[in-house]
């Protein structure tokens, strides 16, 4: 009976330490490390040096990182309407009996399991210049190239296009769950009210998949907000720091130059962002969907 | 959980033990780093075995660096975990600054013969170049890249250029022959050269910084802690670059993900290190014919064109427990007969004053004349100044260096201001 009480005791300690000890080690520590690092000066390796307040006072005063910031919320404009209106509306497809669906589902999720240095790579040989399958189809319309990737004015907006490409599976996978769940007499009661296709979408699917919505939005503004390796790979940043996203700009600051106790800063700023973003989305579709 | 318990304490032992360093420091042996290509650690390998036989007691343990995104993160990762080995024979001469200064490295010119062997081995300039702030070397001038021009002789020779060109107005000249010969149907298909279009700092030791110093004379960017490079020098590179750009003589866009331009002829020259040959020889088509000359110098430049180096010096770290043995290790290591081994296996070229005189050396040459170049060149090359915050100045430089010579949104004068104020701004940080 001792034994057994024992062994009662143990056990779930046992279950959890493997998380807990992930957790401490790989995501308490360094918060708490950062934290501390926030209020210092550190190259790696000299020691750290007690600095105050002078790194939020570089961050406020540092143009760059504020483009970088701007450049994100770019990213997010273009991308986030147009994942979610290219997710729901094959969503809307696959969600009908056609045949193949199977193939069509698993085709369309294809590139989100495509590691992202591949997609960008075969992304920026569609996206060049003079050599760019892209510009060499506008050319044989008779259409002017187009600067993909060189033009700072549009860059984003190609990176955005090509992020969209890359996640929208995923996307339509959670609108297709949420479509399945929408109850089939709604929509055979508004038959027999008249309803055609679009008030059918409007006022039946739309608010039933509310909570899937309120999820896509959620997960693509982090998914957004986390925007790195694309412009990593594809433009370090440029043309003209055009495409120099937040996380991009972190990390050139804690890992080209060292500057540990600033990028820290930066970062517990750039996540204050998205907790203030993500807190007053959810309070917007509490509020619309009462 | 009786039967559990034994599995958990084995576990943690496991765990303990395998976060413990593999290159705990005792006086008994080396531990040696070398580069992780191939070529090195069979070099490395040979050194270090012939080393083992001759000298038992002072054993050397080979380690490759271990893998990372490159070997610099993984020498700043194990400076930070304790786990430095006691030589690291790649070290880029840029760092060292930034690792003296830490107290991370032995000044090694308080080691029993070492500016003797120094000044044996290189030029006062040399000696000069690797001289760190507080008056210590910290570092070995070991091995040199020099970047020069890469030329498709093929392709200047149908365009009646019997040698590539050595003066800006001969390169735009060359440059607008390749471009009007290489439109098809609308589209430019070739150009004279590359460079990647990139902002990362270190793109700039490919381009900006070579032509640099080809016309400056081997001139510096940062002296003393100061800026040295709001000259006329860099101005002249960055609208040479910038005239490139303009006309389309280099192209914006990245070519790097597809198929190698140069060996596809889509372009004439690129900016490159030795390395080039083994790739080129390995890939290049049967009639294809490459050659490497100096770098392009503004036309009253009538100089020999330096070049940037890219310098991998030897270095002792803080850690070493057996500093004499060491010492006497590196000593074999940069002996005539090491250094010939490192050219015979790498390709490489080490940095010493009689590579074109020794018969040793020479006779290498001459068995391998697209070296030849090189070991030209290796009398007019420099390393990166000293500097502990030098990636932040080549930054601020590549940003001008965008908005200027590629985009064409500043004049050549009015960038290399704004690159200077910057790079001041950083050195008073």
């Amino acid at each position: 009976m001792t034994k057994n009480k024992k062994k009662y005791k143990l056990s779930p300690y046992l279950m959890v330490a493997p998380y807990v000890l992930h957790f401490l080690v790989f995501i308490s520590f360094p918060v708490i490390f950062s934290f501390v690092l926030m209020f210092n000066q550190w190259n790696i390796i000299s020691p750290m040096k007690f600095v105050g307040f002078q790194n939020f006072y570089k961050l406020l005063h540092d143009a760059q990182f504020f483009r970088s910031l701007l450049n994100t919320l770019i990213f997010l404009v273009i991308h986030i309407p147009l994942q979610i209106i290219i997710a729901l509306a094959f969503a809307v497809l696959l969600n009908q009996k056609i045949r193949f669906i199977g193939f069509f589902r698993a085709a369309y999720f294809l590139p989100v399991v495509v590691s992202g240095v591949v997609v960008t790579i075969l992304w920026q040989q569609l996206y060049g210049y003079e050599t760019g399958l892209l510009n060499r189809m506008l050319a044989g319309m008779g259409i002017q190239k187009v600067g993909w990737l060189t033009n700072p004015a549009i860059a984003m907006a190609s990176i955005a296009i090509m992020a969209t490409w890359k996640n929208v599976g995923l996307y339509i996978i959670l609108f297709l769950a949420g479509l399945q769940t929408v109850p089939r007499y709604l929509y055979e009661s508004a038959d027999l009210e008249g309803a055609n296709a679009w008030q059918k979408f409007r006022y039946i699917t739309l608010p039933m998949i509310n909570p899937t919505m309120f999820m896509v939005v959620i997960l693509s503004t982090i998914g957004g907000f986390s925007l790195f390796i694309e412009p990593y790979v594809m433009t370090g940043g440029g043309p003209l720091n055009s495409t120099l996203s937040a996380v991009l700009y972190i990390y050139k600051e804690g890992f080209f130059y060292y500057h540990m106790g600033y990028a820290s800063t930066l970062g517990f700023f750039f996540a204050g962002i998205i907790l203030f973003v993500i807190i007053f989305q959810k309070k917007y579709v509490e509020r619309e969907t009462g | 959980m009786k039967k559990g318990l034994p599995i958990l304490v084995v576990l943690i032992t496991c765990l303990s033990l395998s976060c413990g360093s593999k290159n705990a420091h005792d006086a008994n042996r080396i531990v040696y780093w070398a580069s992780n290509n191939t070529d090195e650690i069979t070099f490395a390998r040979d050194v270090v075995t012939s080393w083992n036989n001759e000298s038992p007691d002072k054993n050397v343990i080979f380690q490759p660096v271990p893998e990372g995104q490159s070997s610099e993160e993984v020498i700043l990762a194990a400076v930070v975990g304790g786990t430095t080995p006691d030589i690291y024979s790649n070290m880029w001469q840029g760092d060292v600054e930034l690792y003296a200064r830490a107290g991370r490295l032995v000044p090694l010119d308080t080691l029993p013969g070492f500016m003797e062997l120094l000044t044996a081995r290189c030029d006062s300039s040399v000696i000069k170049e690797v001289t760190s702030t507080d008056g210590h070397i910290y570092q070995i001038p070991w091995k040199i890249n020099p970047i020069m021009m890469i030329c498709n002789d093929n392709m200047f020779k149908s365009f009646g250029w019997d040698t590539p060109p050595k003066t800006y107005s001969d390169f735009f000249k060359a440059a607008a022959e390749i471009k009007e010969s290489g439109f098809v149907k609308g589209y430019q298909t070739k150009w004279i050269g590359y460079s990647e279009v990139i902002v990362t700092w270190w793109q700039r030791l490919f381009d900006f910084y070579p032509l640099y110093l080809a016309a400056s004379g081997g001139g510096s960017l940062i002296k003393d802690n100061k800026v040295v490079f709001n000259n006329k020098y860099a101005v002249s590179t960055f609208q040479f670059l910038k005239t490139l750009y303009d006309n389309n003589y280099f192209p914006r866009e990245r070519l790097s993900s597809r198929q190698d331009p140069f060996l596809s002829s889509d372009i004439a020259i690129r900016f490159t290190g030795p390395w080039e040959i083994v790739h080129a020889d390995k890939f290049k088509s049967k009639e294809f014919e490459y050659s490497f000359s100096p770098l392009p110098v503004p036309d009253d430049q009538k100089n020999t064109a330096y070049t940037y180096g890219d310098t991998k010096n030897i270095v002792m770290f803080t850690t070493c427990k057996n500093r004499l043995a060491s010492w006497e290790f590196i000593k074999e290591m940069i002996s005539e007969k090491g250094d010939y081994l490192l050219l015979k296996t790498t390709n490489q070229l080490p940095r010493r004053k009689d590579l074109t005189t020794n018969p040793l050396f020479l006779n290498y040459l001459n068995n391998n004349p697209k070296m030849k170049p090189f070991a030209e060149q290796s009398k007019y090359v420099k390393g990166p100044d000293s500097c502990p915050v030098l990636k932040e100045v080549f930054d601020a430089i590549s940003q001008e260096y965008e908005a200027c010579v590629v985009y064409g949104k500043k004049s050549p004068r009015q960038a290399v201001n704004d690159a200077a104020k910057a790079a001041e701004i950083i050195l008073l940080q």
